[in-house]
């Protein structure tokens, strides 16, 4: 017999089984029923906490954004050059990443499903690498601390490594990095980057 | 309220208007103050967050036309 739940208590039970399937199959690959069914509870009482599956969807979203990284320690540090900040900032986001892979699963099922919800909300978590990035390559060069470089470019190669990175070691888990934990693979990347951008030669 | 120096930081996601505001702040003296405008939510959190772990006082924080206003007075 299973315990009755508060309103509360009710919803959290959906969204976290939704988010399990969500993160597993993708908005359209999920039905309603299947979550019900996982959830035992009826359809009525699904809508009686979201309208619609969409609803339901952006409630999981609403939630991995409660759990927003936090890159305050990065920049309140002593030494906040920009490599140290970006490394700051990336181990953040990496572990948050590691402790919910279902939020990277998910964000992987909405490049294709294509939601303007969902695209919008992992967008605009990469925004804070690509924002940082672009800022600071830009300010560099006007400083001429270092030759000339394509910022956009640059935040795009620096998006595309972490991504990877975090497809190879949280979702694939392939032999391939098997031996290497993900922060010296992330070490490593980013040892890789900035020599892209290297210091003027003045 | 008057404030010494303004940091547009709109359009930014954090934590580059936190960054931005903590040099804007460094080039100030003690007891000035320093607007910000900026338009992402998570701002609101970190600037609490960035005033306690610096000892700088914010002095408020608002909200206007999807814009978050803070003004932060250097220790």
């Amino acid at each position: 017999m299973t315990k009755r739940l508060s309103a509360e208590e009710r919803r959290a039970s959906i969204i976290k089984v939704a988010k399990r399937l969500f993160a597993q199959s993708g908005f359209h690959g999920v039905s309603i029923d299947e979550i019900v069914k996982e959830v035992g509870v009826s359809p009525a009482i699904l809508y009686r906490h979201f309208e619609s599956k969409d609803e339901l969807y952006e409630a999981v979203l609403h939630e991995f954004s409660a759990t927003r990284e936090s890159y305050i320690e990065a920049v309140v540090a002593d030494d906040i050059s920009f490599e140290q900040v970006l490394r700051g900032m990336t181990t953040v986001f990496i572990s948050s990443i590691t402790n919910h892979p279902d939020m990277l699963k998910m964000e992987m099922h909405s490049q294709l499903e294509g939601s303007e919800a969902s695209q919008e909300f992992f967008l605009n978590r990469w925004k804070s690498f690509t924002d940082y990035i672009e800022f600071n390559l830009t300010e560099l060069q006007s400083l001429k601390k270092i030759k000339p470089i394509n910022a956009q470019a640059a935040a795009l190669i620096y998006q595309g490594i972490i991504r990877e990175v975090l497809l190879q070691k949280c979702l694939q888990q392939t032999d391939r990095f098997h031996d290497t934990p993900v922060a010296t693979l992330v070490d490593e990347v980013i040892n890789l980057f900035m020599k892209v951008i290297e210091p003027a030669r003045v | 309220m008057s404030f010494d120096a303004e940091l547009d930081a709109k359009g930014l996601n954090c934590p580059l208007p936190i960054l931005r505001a903590k040099k804007a702040i460094s080039a100030l003296s003690s007891g000035q103050v320093l607007k910000i405008i900026a338009t992402d939510p998570g701002s609101v959190k970190d600037f609490e967050a960035f005033c306690n772990q610096t000892g700088n006082e914010l002095l408020s924080s608002a909200e206007a036309g999807g814009a978050f206003e803070f003004m932060i007075k250097k220790s």
